[in-house]
């Protein structure tokens, strides 16, 4: 206490007081380069506030380049999105089908057959006439869907409807695809449900 | 300055500002998240926990385990990686030969043909072989399909790289928001003082693993730091007949004298039941990776 | 009490109209800060000792260590600044402490907020969000506490006899704000019957925890340090202009801080407090240039007292707050983040810093209001060595431990087991500091409760002397 006036009554009660002047010139243009220098970083890193983006990814472009695109799983997406624009409008997105327009191809024993051959016939070329599907009859005809689709897309979809579902088969491969393809030649018949029991699976 | 009013606005909007900017924005992004679909999936994530599990995180909270434990997995990079699985009818020396010259024909395969032939310096034949890793997937699709055109099968995968993500069985990717949906509360945790727990469950599934490890932490990691958490099993004397289904089954040093047997409490039950619900890493848009799937 | 003709009040009469409200503040925190001290080092003993607990909820690691801090932070360094600040607010206004009465009561009511919150994290009852841990409860008697202090501060500072404002006046009545603002903020989503989903949570608790223990901490720490500074050196305050430009600096960006750069948080948030981080540098640089030009070329040794004690603790300022803001630097955090680094900064801030400039305040302000020497003035240089000596001792071990710890993690091959060993031989050194700060602690708690038992034993003897005193002759009726 030192520094303290004790006695009452006086003017001086030792407060601190400050001098006055403003702040350098160098420490605000070091703010404005830090500023700068922030707001480079944050347009880089940021991502622009897309609750998508994490780091270290900083864009959506990239974000989409490290998707994966390929293997099985891919493939079934490929397959599901092949489906869902093409099959998925009369055989059902369930696969249960629809009465007067498609059987289902959920639990049916065309889709889940050992083989690929038979099956894959079907959306190269189409159906026409009757045939039993799981016991019941349908007299439908079902054009050639898939003759303008390419062999992989073919091939996603076979394989999507027969592993969806519940469905336990085996995947087809676009070289299946094709040797079928090869084998149909260009602008097929439809198949009648008599040629297609003839079939080897 | 006078007015204290002016020092008052200063602070009101410098803190108005951070309140919009920290709170408010993830608030509106985050707080009204709702469940994510898995890549390539229809399966929802997360999954919610049930029964125990759910209780388990409050005692998890309530016993401070955030203390020592995260639950946050980190990424600090990802790749796309090209792997040569079967080389066909080819042998290594042309495949190298090829590929080659490949990388330095082909126009968007120039930039990486030194990365490429790098990979394949001192290649032997031995597979699978990485032939690249790195950003560019235009690569790696590019090169699957030529090397796929000539009946060598090559598999295209994500992953996503990391200090955390190269610990075994801590992850296979970042931890990201909508992994802790169902959390009340969050328990992210700072200090690593013992391992990530975001996998647990995959790592340690075993529901008596995780409870020997409450009960006493150095009869399964030797020289480990925790706390024995004895507090949550009773030590109680044997029944005649048979031993009790749930007592612990202990190492020597470890085990209550004769006659007793150690027990959990439901408190020690829900905790193991959710540190074994705790699995991280299936692959979501924001972090993406190619799931290892079960050859066919 | 009356101005004199010219319109000042004596600084006696100032600081006796502190006295209570400052003792029942003072007395309360020092009482805290040894508590905190020593549950802090029983947390610690689990790991040198991990079977010491074992049957003991109450003090395994995760309840102990989350109470430890809470009682630092919420016990102590809060009510010891807040009672600074009161008796920096009326010393400025030169007028008494308006509605003397109310921060008494406030005081209270805020002792039994921290011992409800701690005993209720001791027995399981944490809400599991740092430095958020207590319950509704405490929180709300800590809330309603801090605005009876808040309206008394504002009151001092509204009825001031002389109208400029003192830089010390900005830093801290924004810590008022910032304080009311977050904590309620913080509670209102958290603590409460229906939080926000998932790691929305978190974000906010990363708000809070920087919001109070940075920008909170620099503005009340800061604040007292301009006021102490210049007047016990003898030397103005560097500059006012300077100090407006640190003090905007500090509120604009410091509050962006305080999202940890791997955080699963969508990108933008890290960046955001990333950014924040790299300005609040300025800040910072800014407050450690002033006080060196203020302290600089005054001729008054410190002789290990309250100067001392508010030196160290702006120089622990600087220090802790780089340290701090380096760790939202992303490549820094890839190695620092989850290692015993972050713990050493904490620690450095809430002692080092904040725990060293509000003991050398308190050492200052006390013999004033008390009116009367402190009873072992001797201890004060030993609290200040224990003190000085013992944090050291207790942050520097654990920023190297972190260091190395993080390094090991960084390293797949490295099994898991060794980094905690690594760290565990710099843990034992900086457990022996923690005890060399526990006895600095003492040594404070010491001299406010002699200094109190002696001012009530100096009020009875009134009372006594008063009630014995002889009467006048003429009053003695026949």
């Amino acid at each position: 206490m030192s520094d303290e006036n004790k006695s009452c009554c006086s003017n001086e009660t030792g407060e601190p007081t400050v001098t006055r002047s403003s702040a350098p010139m160098w420490i605000i243009v070091v703010t404005l380069a830090l500023l700068f220098t922030g707001g480079l970083f944050f347009d880089s890193h940021s991502g622009w506030f897309d609750k998508n983006i994490y780091a270290p990814y900083q864009s959506r472009e990239q974000l989409e380049s490290f998707q994966p695109k390929s293997g099985a799983a891919a493939a079934m997406a490929r397959g599901k999105a092949v489906y869902e624009g093409v099959c998925g409008i009369c055989h059902g997105s369930d696969g249960a089908g629809k009465p007067g327009q498609a059987p289902a191809l959920a639990a049916s024993e065309w889709v889940t057959t050992k083989g690929f051959n038979r099956l894959a016939h079907i959306p190269l070329a189409g159906v026409a006439g009757p045939l039993q599907v799981g016991g019941k009859g349908w007299n439908l005809n079902m054009a050639a869907m898939g003759a303008a689709l390419p062999d992989e897309d073919v091939a996603a979809v076979l394989t999507y409807i027969r592993t969806a579902w519940g469905n336990k088969a085996e995947a087809v491969t676009a070289d299946d695809v094709k040797k079928v393809r090869a084998e149909i030649g260009k602008s097929p018949q439809p198949y009648s449900g008599a040629q297609l029991q003839a079939m080897p699976e | 300055m006078k007015n204290g009013f002016w020092v008052f606005l200063a602070a009101f909007v410098a803190l108005g500002a951070s309140w919009l900017g920290l709170v408010y924005g993830p608030l509106k992004q985050l707080g009204v998240a709702t469940e994510t679909k898995v890549l390539q999936s229809d399966a929802k994530w997360p999954q919610a926990r049930t029964g125990d599990a759910t209780l388990g995180l409050q005692v998890y909270r309530s016993a401070g385990c955030a203390a020592c434990h995260t639950e946050q997995i980190r990424q600090t990079g990802a790749a796309n990686v090209l792997t040569i699985t079967e080389t066909g009818s080819h042998q290594p020396a042309d495949l190298k030969g090829f590929i080659n010259s490949l990388s330095s024909s082909v126009p968007e395969l120039m930039n990486y043909s030194n990365a490429v032939a790098a990979n394949l310096a001192g290649w032997n034949g031995e597979l699978p072989k990485v032939l690249y890793r790195g950003a560019a997937d235009t690569v790696v699709a590019l090169l699957g399909d030529k090397l796929k055109a000539v009946g060598v099968k090559t598999e295209a995968r994500v992953v996503a790289t990391g200090a955390d993500i190269a610990r075994p069985g801590w992850g296979a990717r970042q931890s990201v928001a909508a992994d802790y949906l169902y959390d009340a509360p969050v328990q992210l945790g700072s200090l690593r003082a013992g391992p990530d727990l975001s996998n647990i469950g995959v790592r340690s599934p075993d529901l008596n693993w995780q409870l020997q490890h409450l009960y006493a932490p150095r009869s399964l990691v030797k020289n480990s730091t925790m706390p024995a958490f004895r507090f949550l099993f009773s030590v109680r004397k044997k029944a005649d007949g048979p031993d009790a289904a749930d007592a612990l089954v202990l190492p020597k040093e470890f085990a209550p004298a004769t006659g007793q047997e150690v027990v959990p409490t439901t408190e020690a039950r829900q905790l193991a039941a959710y540190l074994v619900s705790l699995k991280a890493g299936v692959p979501l848009y924001e972090a993406p990776f190619t799931p290892i799937t079960a050859a066919k | 009490m009356n101005p004199t003709e010219n319109n000042t009040f004596c600084p006696n009469e100032i600081d006796a109209s502190c006295r209570v409200p400052l003792l029942a503040l003072f007395g309360g925190a020092a009482l805290w800060l040894v508590l905190g001290l020593a549950l802090g080092i029983a947390a610690m003993l689990s790991f040198h000792q991990p079977d010491l607990f074992a049957g003991c909820p109450f003090l395994s690691y995760g309840r102990a260590q989350a109470a430890a801090n809470d009682l630092l932070f919420y016990g102590f360094v809060i009510p010891a600044a807040l009672g600074v600040m009161l008796w920096i607010f009326a010393r400025l206004s030169r007028s008494p402490l308006a509605l003397p009465l109310v921060p008494v009561a406030a005081a209270n009511l805020w002792h039994v907020g921290v011992l409800v919150g701690t005993v209720s994290i001791l027995l399981g009852f944490s809400t599991g969000h740092p430095w958020l841990e207590y319950p509704r409860a405490a929180a709300v008697l800590l809330f309603a506490a801090f605005m009876l202090v808040a309206v008394s501060a504002v009151a001092t500072m509204g009825f001031r006899l002389n109208r400029e404002l003192y830089p010390s006046h900005w830093f801290l009545f924004a810590a008022l704000l910032w304080f009311v603002w977050s904590y309620a903020t913080a509670n209102l989503f958290l603590v409460s019957g229906h939080p926000p989903r998932g790691v929305a949570q978190a974000v906010v608790g990363w708000w809070l925890a920087n919001n109070l223990i940075f920008v909170w901490l620099a503005l009340a720490g800061v604040g007292i340090a301009f006021y102490f500074l210049p007047k016990i050196a003898g030397k103005p305050l560097a500059s006012s202009g300077y100090a407006l430009f640190a003090f905007l600096t500090l509120v604009f960006f410091g509050a962006w801080a305080g999202i940890p750069p791997g955080a699963p948080v969508p990108a933008w948030l890290p960046t955001v407090s990333a950014f924040g981080a790299l300005l609040s540098l300025i800040p910072v640089i800014a407050i450690g240039i002033i006080a060196k030009k203020t302290v600089c070329g005054a001729k008054v040794p410190c002789r290990g007292g309250p100067f001392c004690f508010i030196k160290f603790g702006v120089l622990g300022f600087v220090v802790s707050s780089l340290l701090y803001l380096g760790e939202f630097c992303p490549r820094a955090s890839r190695v620092l983040e989850f290692t015993w680094f972050q713990t050493g900064v904490t620690q450095w801030q809430l002692l080092g810093f904040a725990g060293m400039i509000l003991c050398g305040a308190i050492y200052e302000i006390l013999p004033r209001v008390m009116d009367r020497e402190l009873p072992f003035a001797w201890l004060v240089k030993l609290n200040f060595f224990l003190f000085a000596g013992g944090t050291l001792l207790f942050v520097v071990p654990l920023l190297l431990g972190g260091v190395e710890q993080g390094l090991k993690l960084r390293d797949a091959a490295v099994p898991f087991a060794d980094t905690g060993a690594a760290a565990l031989k710099f843990l034992r050194v900086s457990t022996t500091g923690q005890l060399l700060a526990l006895l600095g602690s003492l040594c404070l708690l010491l001299n406010i409760l002699v200094m109190t038992i002696q001012w009530k034993l100096g009020l009875v003897k009134c009372v006594v002397t008063a009630v014995t005193a002889p009467l006048n002759a003429p009053e003695v009726k026949s």
